[in-house]
C-alpha cells in the first residue's frame, strides 16, 4: 500500500498550471465532438437550401461560443463544482419553478424563461445539475449505503421533484432523460438490480393512472406510434415521412444537397429533432454509419475518462453526463426511425438549436474537467485531504 | 486505499461493462433499423419519396371563340385566378378549409358545395374553393400558404359574353359541372378539372365537343405545402377550335330590344345561302349570370318569370302557323292543278261542311277572290274551298317540302320537329279517322298543325327564294349551291305575288307595314292563331274582341315576310305570344326589324366597296 500512500502524498496539493491543464485536455475526445458538430452544421447548410442562412451560420456561432465555455469550464477546479453541486441542482430546481408559474409559452409547451436577451430553459440545466449533485451525493458513499433503502431516499427524490415538474410543462422527452440518467447512476452505484426490478413493474402497473395524466397530444402521440398507418396524413405523417426520408436514402444516399424529401419540406422540424434523416437522405446508410461511429467514440470516451478517473465524483459526473448523452442520441435515433413515439428530443450536437447546444457543451466542459483533474483526490466531504 | 473505496470502485467497474454491453446493444438496434430502412426497404421508400415529389395535373384548355358573322366576339375566355383544395396534399383538409375561411369567407351555399365536392371527389382531384381570385386575397393567400396545406392558386378561364344578350339563346352559356355531370365519367379528363365550365345551351352546348380542346399535362415537383417548385415535364393542352356563326350580333340586339316587351320570336333568314342572321327569343337574358355561379334568386326570377325567358321560343316554340299556312295551301292547290291563277271561289263568309259552318274571318265574306286576292286578304273561305279539292295529303306533302313536321338541324339543340298531322297520325294518336273538317282546319293553319317560328321561317325563305335551302347557325355548314325547290317558279311567284299584295296593296292585311329602303320593298303574309275561342257565355258577358280576355288567351300575332320583293333576299318571321292580330302587333315590329335588316345589308355593300 506504500505505492498509494506515495502517490497520495503527492497528490495532496494537487494543483496543476494553466498550461498544464490545456496540455492535459483529452483532445482526441474533443474532436469526435467537434466533428458531430460540424457534420451538423453542413446539414443544416444543406437544410437551408445550400445556404448558411438561417441555420447554418447561426450554428456556428454558437458551436464557437459554446466551444469557449467548454474551455472554461474545463479549466476550473473539480472542487469548485463538488463545492457547489447543491447549490447549481438548487437554483435549477427554483428556475424550473420559476418556469411553470410565469413561463412563456413556446411550442404548446412552457419550457422557457425569457431574460429578455436569451430564452432560459430551465430543464436543461437540470439535466446538468441533477447529474452534478447526485455525483456529489454519492461520492463518499460506500457501497453498503447504497443498497440501504434509507440512504436511497434523497437522491430519488432529488430526481422526482424534477421530474414532476418537467412533466407538468409538459416535456415527456427531457423528464425521460432524467429519469433514465438518474436510473444509471443508481445502477453504477451498485443499487441491486432487484430493485429496479420491483420500481419497474410498479411503473408498469401504474401506467392506466400515467396514461390518465398525459396531455391529449401526448396520448396522440404514443397511440399513433404504435399504429402510425392508423392515420397517415393526421400524426402519423410526421413518423411515416421521416421514414420514407430516411429510406430512400439507401445505401450512398441522394448526394449532398439532393434530398428531395427535406428540400420540399415534406419533414417537420428537419432542423432540429428530424435531422438525422436530412443527413441518411443524403448520405444514405455510409452517413449514418459515421455518425454513428462517432457517437460511440464520444460515449466510449466518457466511459474510458471515467474510468481513469481516480475520485468518485468525477467517475460518477462523467459517467451520468455520457448516460445522458447516450440517452438523447439514442431517444432521437429510435423516435426518428419509427421505433418510440415522437417525444420532441433532439439529436446532441447536430440539432439546431442553442440552449441544447450550450449544454451538452457545459457537460463536455465538465468531463474534460474530469479529466485533466483525473488524478485529483476529493475528501469524503468535499475535502481536500483523504479521508 | 480504504475498503468501501476498493469495494465501491470494483462494483461500479462492474456495473460499467454491463451498462456498456447494454450501450452496445442499443447500438445494434440502431443501426439494425438503419440497415432495415436503408437497404433492405430503400427501394421502397425512394418511390413513396418520388410519389411525394412529384404531381400531375392536368391544365385546362382554353375553350374555342365563338364569331358572328362580322367578326364580332360572342364568347370569350379571360384568365382568372382561382384557389382549389386537393385532398390528398392537405394533411387535414378540413382544417385547411376552415382555415381558409377564416381568411376568405365565402357564402353558406358555397361552402356546402365545397363540402360535398370534398366527399365524391377523388383524394388527388382539386376541388374548386373559390373563383375569381382578386389581387387581395391572392396576396393573403400567399402569405399564408404555411397554414393552408392542399391549397393551391390556379390559373382558371371565365367565359365572357361581350356581345350583348340579345346573342344569348343562339351562344348559349356554360356553368359549372355538378355531381351528375361527372358521374360515371371515365373518359373525359376535362370533367375532373376544377373550374371547368361545360356548355349548357345554345352553341356552347351544341358545340361542345368542337370548343372545348384538350387539356394539357404538368408534371411538376412539388413541395409539402403542395406547391409548385419547378415544372419537370409539360404537354401544352390543346385549344378547343373557334366557331363561326351566320348570325349578326347588331341585328340580334336589335330585334331584341325590339321584342323586349313581348314574349317574341324572330327569324331572318338569307333565302340564297340559308344563313340565319338572326334568331332572337325574348325576353332574353345575361348569359353571364351563369360563368359565376348562378345566385339562386336570379335562377328563381328566370326560373318562374312569366315570358319564359330560358326558353327558346325560336327552336322550341310550337304555335299554330295560321293564315301563313294558306301559302303551302295555295302552292299544293297549283301543283295539284285544282288552283290556277284565274280560278275564284265566291266567299260568302261561311262553308257548310255537313250541319257545321266554318266562317271567314270576314263574317260578310269577300266576294269572288282569285289566289291572289285570297292571300291578299286572307280569306279563309277560299282556301276552305280549294282545300277539300286539293286533299290533306297533297298540302301536308307539300308543307313537308317546304320544311315543317320535321327538325331542321340549324346547329342547336333541343330543336322542336312541330307536328304535321296525317290520317295515319291521327288514328293512332286518338284512334280516329282523319275528317274533312280536319282538312278545313288544317286549310288555315289551325287544328292539330304545329310549327316553330324557325319552320315558319324556312317555308317562307324556301317560297321566296325557289331554293331548297337548309337553315344553319354555322358558316360552317353553309351549302355553297342550293338546288332548286321542286316547286314550279310559276307557281312560286303567284305565291310571292299574293304576299306582295298583302303589304303593298291597298286592301291587303298588312298595307300598314309597307317599306321603301331605296326601292326595296317587303312582302309577307298575317296570321294570327287562336289561342282560345271566346265562349258564347263571354260573348254574353260583353267580352267582344281579344283586347277584352286576359293576356294568356289572347291570340298569337304572325308575320312572316321576304325582302326585297324582286329579287329576295332575306325572309322572316316575327312572332309574338298573345300579341292580339298578326296585322296590328307583328308586322309593324317586322317593318322595323326588315328595314334595319335592308339598311345593314346596305351599309355592309358599302363597306365591301370600299
Amino acid at each position: 500500500m506504500s505505492f498509494f500512500k506515495d502517490r497520495n502524498c503527492y497528490l495532496k496539493d494537487y494543483n496543476l498550471s494553466l498550461t498544464d491543464k490545456v496540455l492535459g485536455f483529452n483532445y482526441l475526445y474533443l474532436l469526435f465532438i467537434c466533428l458531430v458538430v460540424v457534420m451538423g452544421i453542413g446539414v443544416l447548410y444543406s437544410v437551408g437550401g445550400g445556404h448558411f442562412n438561417p441555420w447554418a451560420s447561426k450554428q456556428l456561432f454558437r458551436f464557437i461560443v459554446s466551444l469557449g465555455v467548454l474551455y472554461v469550464i474545463a479549466l476550473s477546479n473539480l472542487r469548485f463544482w463538488m463545492k457547489y453541486a447543491y447549490v447549481i441542482y438548487a437554483i435549477g430546481l427554483i428556475l424550473l419553478v420559476a418556469v411553470s408559474v410565469v413561463g412563456h409559452v413556446g411550442m404548446g409547451a412552457q419550457r422557457w424563461l425569457n431574460l429578455g436577451f436569451f430564452n432560459l430553459q430551465p430543464s436543461e440545466i437540470m439535466k446538468i445539475a441533477l447529474v452534478l449533485a447526485l455525483a456529489r451525493y454519492f461520492h463518499g458513499a460506500s457501497l453498503e449505503e447504497v443498497r440501504s433503502l434509507k440512504f436511497m431516499i434523497p437522491p430519488v427524490l432529488m430526481m422526482i421533484i424534477p421530474v414532476a415538474f418537467i412533466l407538468e410543462q409538459p416535456d415527456l422527452g427531457t423528464a425521460l432523460m432524467l429519469v433514465f440518467a438518474a436510473g444509471g447512476i443508481f445502477y453504477l452505484m451498485g443499487v441491486q438490480i432487484w430493485k429496479f426490478v420491483v420500481l419497474i413493474s410498479a411503473a408498469a402497473l401504474s401506467m392506466p393512472l400515467i396514461w390518465s395524466f398525459l396531455h391529449e397530444y401526448q396520448k396522440k402521440r404514443v397511440l399513433t406510434f404504435l399504429n402510425p398507418e392508423s392515420d397517415p396524413l393526421g400524426s402519423g405523417y410526421h413518423i411515416a415521412q421521416s421514414k420514407i426520408t430516411l429510406g430512400s436514402g439507401g445505401v450512398f444516399g441522394k448526394g449532398f444537397l439532393q434530398g428531395t424529401q427535406s428540400r420540399l419540406n415534406f419533414i417537420p422540424e428537419k432542423q432540429t429533432d428530424f435531422i438525422l434523416t436530412v443527413l441518411s437522405e443524403e448520405f444514405g446508410l455510409i452517413g449514418a454509419l459515421v455518425l454513428c461511429l462517432l457517437y460511440a467514440a464520444i460515449i466510449a470516451y466518457g466511459f474510458i475518462i471515467a474510468h481513469r478517473c481516480n475520485n468518485f465524483f468525477g467517475k460518477i459526473l462523467a459517467l451520468g453526463l455520457t448516460i445522458n448523452f447516450a440517452l438523447y442520441v439514442f431517444i432521437n435515433m429510435s423516435m426518428v426511425m419509427g421505433l418510440m413515439p415522437v417525444v420532441g428530443v433532439p439529436l446532441p450536437l447536430m440539432s439546431y438549436g442553442g440552449t441544447a447546444m450550450l449544454t451538452l457543451f457545459i457537460g463536455f466542459g465538465l468531463v474534460e474537467c474530469v479529466f485533466i483533474n483525473r488524478e485529483m483526490v476529493i475528501g469524503r466531504r468535499g475535502s481536500i485531504d483523504d479521508e | 486505499m480504504s475498503v468501501w473505496k476498493y469495494e465501491k470502485t470494483r462494483v461500479m467497474t462492474q456495473r460499467m461493462i454491463g451498462l456498456a454491453v447494454i450501450f452496445v446493444l442499443m447500438g445494434c438496434i440502431i443501426i439494425g433499423r438503419l440497415f432495415y430502412l436503408q437497404v433492405l426497404q430503400g427501394e421502397k421508400y425512394l418511390l413513396l419519396a418520388e410519389k411525394n415529389r412529384i404531381s400531375v395535373r392536368l391544365t385546362m384548355p382554353s375553350r374555342g371563340t365563338i364569331y358572328d358573322r362580322n367578326g364580332v366576339k360572342l364568347a370569350e375566355n379571360a384568365k382568372t385566378f382561382q384557389a382549389v383544395l386537393i385532398k390528398e396534399e392537405a394533411r387535414d383538409y378540413r382544417q385547411t378549409l376552415d382555415r381558409f375561411l377564416k381568411l376568405i369567407p365565402l357564402d353558406e351555399d358555397e361552402v356546402s358545395r365545397i363540402q360535398k365536392e370534398l366527399r365524391w371527389k377523388r383524394a388527388f382531384m382539386p376541388v374548386r374553393i373559390k373563383d375569381n381570385l382578386s389581387f387581395d386575397e391572392m396576396t393573403l393567400l400567399q402569405l399564408n400558404a404555411p397554414d393552408l396545406p392542399g391549397i393551391q392558386i390556379e390559373e382558371g378561364m371565365m367565359r365572357f359574353y361581350p356581345a350583348g344578350t340579345g346573342n344569348t339563346h343562339v351562344v348559349g352559356y356554360v356553368s359549372l359541372l355538378t355531381e351528375k355531370d361527372v358521374a360515371g365519367n371515365t373518359s373525359d379528363p376535362l370533367l375532373d378539372l376544377p373550374g371547368y365550365r361545360i356548355g349548357r345551351t345554345g352553341i356552347e352546348s351544341s358545340m361542345e365537343a368542337v370548343l372545348k380542346g384538350k387539356p394539357g399535362v404538368r408534371k411538376s415537383e412539388i413541395n409539402a405545402m403542395g406547391r409548385t417548385v419547378r415544372v419537370l415535364e409539360e404537354t401544352p393542352p390543346e385549344s378547343g377550335q373557334d366557331v363561326f356563326l351566320t348570325i349578326d350580333s347588331r341585328l340580334q340586339n336589335y330585334a331584341t330590344r325590339l321584342m323586349a316587351r313581348y314574349a317574341a320570336s324572330a327569324v331572318v333568314i338569307n333565302v340564297r345561302t340559308g344563313e340565319i342572321l338572326a334568331l332572337v327569343s325574348t325576353p332574353s337574358f345575361d348569359a353571364n349570370l351563369f360563368t359565376v355561379p348562378i345566385s339562386v334568386k336570379n335562377w328563381n326570377k328566370l326560373l318562374h318569370h312569366k315570358y319564359r325567358p330560358l326558353q327558346n321560343k325560336v327552336l322550341s316554340g310550337l304555335y299554330s302557323p295560321g293564315s301563313i299556312f294558306k301559302l303551302v295551301v295555295g302552292l299544293a292547290g297549283l301543283e295539284s292543278g285544282v288552283i290556277t291563277a284565274s280560278s275564284k271561289v265566291d266567299c260568302q263568309g261561311k262553308t257548310k261542311l255537313g250541319n257545321h259552318l266554318f266562317h271567314c274571318w270576314k263574317k260578310n265574306g269577300h266576294g269572288s277572290m282569285t289566289l291572289e286576292q285570297a292571300l291578299m286578304h286572307s280569306c279563309d273561305v277560299y282556301f276552305y274551298e280549294m282545300a277539300q279539292k286539293i286533299g290533306a295529303d297533297k298540302i301536308i306533302e307539300t308543307a313537308r317540302k317546304l320544311g315543317f313536321g320535321e327538325a331542321l338541324n340549324v346547329g342547336l339543340n333541343s330543336e322542336s320537329s312541330g307536328l304535321l298531322p296525317t290520317s295515319d297520325w291521327k288514328l293512332r294518336r286518338f284512334n280516329d279517322a282523319w275528317r274533312m273538317g280536319d282538312t278545313l282546319n288544317l286549310s288555315i293553319g289551325q287544328g292539330f298543325l304545329n310549327a316553330t317560328p324557325l319552320q315558319i321561317a324556312t317555308a317562307v325563305a324556301r317560297i321566296a327564294g325557289g331554293r331548297n335551302l337548309h337553315p344553319t347557325l354555322l358558316k360552317s355548314n353553309v351549302e355553297s349551291s342550293i338546288e332548286k325547290i321542286d316547286f314550279k317558279e310559276y307557281y312560286l311567284k303567284l305565291i310571292r305575288s299574293g304576299m306582295y299584295d298583302v303589304v303593298n296593296r291597298v286592301g291587303g292585311t298588312a298595307y300598314a307595314v309597307r317599306i321603301n329602303v331605296d326601292g326595296q320593298k317587303m312582302a309577307g303574309k298575317t296570321a294570327t292563331t287562336q289561342v282560345r275561342r271566346i265562349s258564347l257565355k263571354e260573348r254574353e258577358e260583353g267580352v267582344k274582341s281579344q283586347d277584352d280576355l286576359p293576356e294568356k288567351y289572347r291570340d298569337h300575332a304572325i308575320f312572316a315576310a321576304f325582302a326585297p320583293t324582286d329579287k329576295p333576299k332575306y325572309a322572316a318571321v316575327v312572332l309574338v305570344e298573345h300579341g292580339g292580330g298578326g296585322s296590328r302587333t307583328a308586322a309593324p315590329l317586322m317593318k322595323q326589324l326588315m328595314q334595319y335588316v335592308l339598311e345593314l345589308d346596305k351599309s355592309d355593300k358599302k363597306e365591301l366597296k370600299k
